[in-house]
């Protein structure tokens, strides 16, 4: 069965237009993997098969993910046990003792991973910091987008959110549910797409 | 800003760039501007970019200010290159809430159309360094901008910002250890962590009330809104304001500014949780001088708090107040103010002869980034000059600000989810005044203007009177105290003044009267009891003198005057030693002290 979802998810993938990685190996050697703190590849969704996985996208330096660190922060005690969370950090820039610092700062205790390749930014089609990203049991692409409507755009925040997209659709894919909307936009500071 | 469509086909996600591209309109004019700039040599940073950045962005975006991270150089711009493109556009960076005008602002930041549409050239064409010579990055003073202060107050205790939460305000009481009035040419603001920070605004407060506040001293208070009393006409004429990017500036020739023994300094501070715990201890450094104030420039508030009542959805309420100057005037510096309702904010000048001049335009009002607007140059107002604030505010839900969801009818008031009509304007007024000192003539009439405007107006009434008492037109000032009492009768500040006048004019009686109510809705009011005092005294109640003297001593123990009255009141009453300890201890205080130094003279010749 793993072996079948890994296939599922790459078929998910390709209709995505990750095509020429599976093709064209000179390419596919360019991409570089998610890493962890030391350095080791990790794939967050096979690593938690069988499990949901949740992605939230983060930068040391974004103001706006960074204000949302107590907020991620209960939201992966809260689905603990259900849910996976992982923190990835996709600035190349970035390095490990620089997010272990800024995890240390923010009272983070979810696992970081770096993105340098952008292989999970692909993979969940994340375009700022924070974005969400949430992967079914069967691996499957369920939701990209924001976390809730705190931002309405740069400096723009309300009060307090008045709805919360990321855990909707935690508890609909944990109830298997169908989710709406399954992507949003969210606000926050652009992932570098740049060499 | 987004990338073009020849270069998201060869990135090979055409999902995503075609999805992000939709989401956004201004991608579409993008395409549409950077198209014909192909032919032409691809933007670079070091020829092109950097000039832009280092000019506009690096005052704030370097280690220690207020942005969040550092754009000195290729590598830390290029990892931000897209976010760039985006603020810039949307124009929420470089921050600057008016529109272009007739009128220029010292310190003016913005970018022009042609310098946003470059930066976004620029990253389409893959955000590339150059290889022509970067140009330097410009000087900036580290730690104090105006070199080292005469004399730096910090905060006596710091503020413990929680990690997540609503906006915090915050007052620091800041004690000067002054032990004599100073001049004082500047005052630069360290506000603490300046990502945390949104803006800082000192308040001068020369009768220690907001000190009343604390829970305990140096604790500082929470308020967005603070009000600072003052028994006698001073105005309070200088902006001293800190937000983001603020370059320190000593006051112009002749405007310094007078501290006094005793005066605090009230920092309001506007902080913003950054998702980590934090500490904020904020200083300020003073820079004195030996050239007294020459020039006397003045605050001119005007508002219309009372026409503050707006119904849940209103999404264009508009709220007005205009006022008529008596005198030529030069306008120096304005500052619009109002809280998360506020949508469009505009002041205008009709000057005598029907021509207007748009004195500031705020269409997109956003509190996080409310500041003092300083004028290139000054600004001339003739006499007639009528000045209007027109403000529109939304309380929909579409307001992204609105504090209450679903909205709520707002009102006036001091809270952040108050609202707020407010209209500074920093004025100097132009030659001398044959009617007095003429910002006594422009306060008398915007208080007039105001007990018009609201005549069931406390303060509007109490400010008036106070100013006519200031202006020795006693009897127009005991009808408007009277008029502010019959508002509120047990108000302690206004029966005190009100006191002071009718002790002024030889009623002692009536005079002891209001202090003696006063003091009963304020027990610890040391002016009261010091001015009960006095009248006790004069009427030869030196057992009462003496209750009232030491129940002021007790409340400031610094306060020379109250220790020589004290004193001169126990050698009145025949208690010879006592009077002399007290009489010494007001010359440890104020060695110059006229009555005490006397009274202890007089005391030698009787032994």
């Amino acid at each position: 069965m793993g072996f079948w979802r890994r296939w599922f998810r790459m078929v998910e993938s390709l209709t995505r237009g990750l095509l020429f990685c599976s093709l064209a190996t000179a390419l596919c050697a360019a991409q570089i993997a998610a890493v962890n703190l030391d350095g080791k590849p990790v794939d967050p969704v096979l690593a938690s098969r069988g499990k949901v996985v949740v992605l939230i996208f983060v930068r040391t330096d974004c103001p706006i993910s960074n204000r949302y660190a107590p907020a991620i922060q209960r939201l992966s005690q809260q689905y603990e046990g259900k849910v996976t969370f992982w923190l990835v950090y996709p600035d190349k820039s970035e390095s490990a003792a620089a997010i272990r610092k800024h995890l240390q700062e923010y009272g983070y205790e979810v696992t970081a991973l770096r993105d340098p390749g952008h292989v999970l930014v692909k993979q969940g089609q994340v375009q700022v910091t924070p974005e969400a990203v949430v992967f079914g049991r069967n691996g499957q692409l369920a939701y990209h987008g924001r976390i809730d409507d705190w931002y309405q755009d740069f400096g723009r925040a309300r009060a307090a959110p008045t709805t919360h997209e990321l855990a909707d659709a935690i508890q609909a894919v944990i109830a298997g549910k169908p989710i709406a909307p399954s992507t949003t936009t969210a606000v926050g500071c652009y992932i570098s797409d740049l060499e | 800003m987004m990338v073009s469509f020849s270069q998201f086909l060869l990135s090979g996600s055409a999902g995503k760039i075609l999805a992000f591209a939709l989401a956004t309109s201004a991608a579409v004019a993008l395409a549409q501007s950077a198209a014909p700039a192909r032919a032409e040599a691809p933007v670079t940073f070091n020829r092109e970019i950097a000039p832009i950045i280092f000019h506009n962005c690096v005052a704030c975006h370097r280690p220690g200010e207020a942005g969040p991270f550092p754009l000195r150089t290729y590598e830390e711009v290029h990892s931000h290159a897209r976010q760039i493109a985006a603020v810039t556009r949307r124009r929420f960076m470089p921050p600057w809430l008016p529109e272009p005008g007739d009128l220029k602002f010292a310190d003016q930041r913005g970018l022009t159309d042609e310098q946003i549409t470059l930066i976004e050239r620029w990253v389409d064409q893959g955000a590339m360094e150059g290889e022509s010579p970067l140009p330097p990055l410009p000087p900036f003073a580290e730690g104090w901008q105006l070199g080292k202060p005469d004399m730096i107050v910090q905060a006596a205790k710091p503020l413990h910002v929680p990690a997540s939460g609503t906006d915090i305000y915050w007052n620091f009481v800041l004690r000067l250890p002054l032990e004599s009035p100073r001049w004082v040419k500047a005052v630069e603001i360290h506000p603490g962590d300046k990502r945390l920070v949104h803006h800082a605004n000192i308040l001068v407060d020369r009768t220690q009330s907001a000190r009343r506040r604390e829970e305990e001293p140096g604790a500082g208070f929470g308020g967005m809104e603070i009000r600072i009393e003052a028994e006698t006409f001073e105005p309070d004429s200088h902006f001293l304001f800190w937000k983001p990017g603020t370059v320190a500036a000593a006051e112009p020739d002749g405007m310094a500014l007078r501290f006094d023994k005793g005066t605090d300094l009230v920092l309001n501070t506007h902080l913003q949780p950054s998702g980590k715990p934090e500490i904020i201890q904020p200083s300020i450094g003073l820079y004195f001088t030996d050239q007294p104030a020459t020039l006397h420039p003045m605050l001119l508030q005007m508002e219309n708090d009372a026409r503050l009542d707006i119904p849940p959805g209103e999404r264009n309420f508009a709220v007005t107040d205009d006022f008529t100057l008596p005198l030529d005037v030069d306008l120096l510096a304005i500052y619009p103010h109002a809280h998360y309702l506020g949508k469009d904010m505009l002041a205008l000048a009709t000057l005598p002869d029907k021509s207007t001049k748009t004195l500031i335009h705020i269409k997109r009002w956003d509190l996080n980034w409310q500041a003092v607007y300083r004028y290139a140059a000054p600004v001339f107002l003739p006499r007639g000059t009528t000045i209007s604030m027109r403000y529109s505010y939304d309380n929909s839900a579409d307001n992204q600000a609105n504090p209450h969801h679903p909205p709520q009818r707002v009102m006036g008031g001091n809270r952040s989810s108050d609202e707020m009509a407010h209209l500074w304007l920093q004025v100097l007024p132009r030659g001398a005044e044959a009617r007095g000192d003429p910002r006594m003539v422009l306060q008398e009439a915007l208080a007039r203007h105001n007990v018009e405007k609201n005549p069931a107006d406390f303060e509007a009434h109490y400010n008036l009177a106070s100013m006519l008492q200031a202006r020795n037109q006693l009897d127009e000032a005991t009808a408007q105290y009277e008029a502010a009492l019959r508002i509120r009768p047990d108000d302690a500040v206004a029966n005190n003044a009100f006191g002071g006048l009718l002790a002024s004019t030889g009623h002692g009686d009536e005079a002891a009267a209001r202090f003696a109510a006063a003091l009963k809705s304020r027990p610890d009011y040391f002016d009261a009891h010091y001015d009960l005092g006095i009248v006790l005294a004069t009427q030869g109640d030196y057992r009462g003198a003496i209750e009232h003297f030491s129940a002021a001593v007790r409340l400031n123990p610094e306060d020379a005057a109250a220790e020589a009255n004290l004193g001169s009141a126990l050698a009145l009453a025949e208690q010879l030693p006592e009077a002399k300890l007290h009489l010494e201890k007001a010359l440890q205080l104020d060695p110059q002290n006229t009555l005490a130094r006397e009274n202890l003279e007089q005391l030698r010749e009787r032994r």
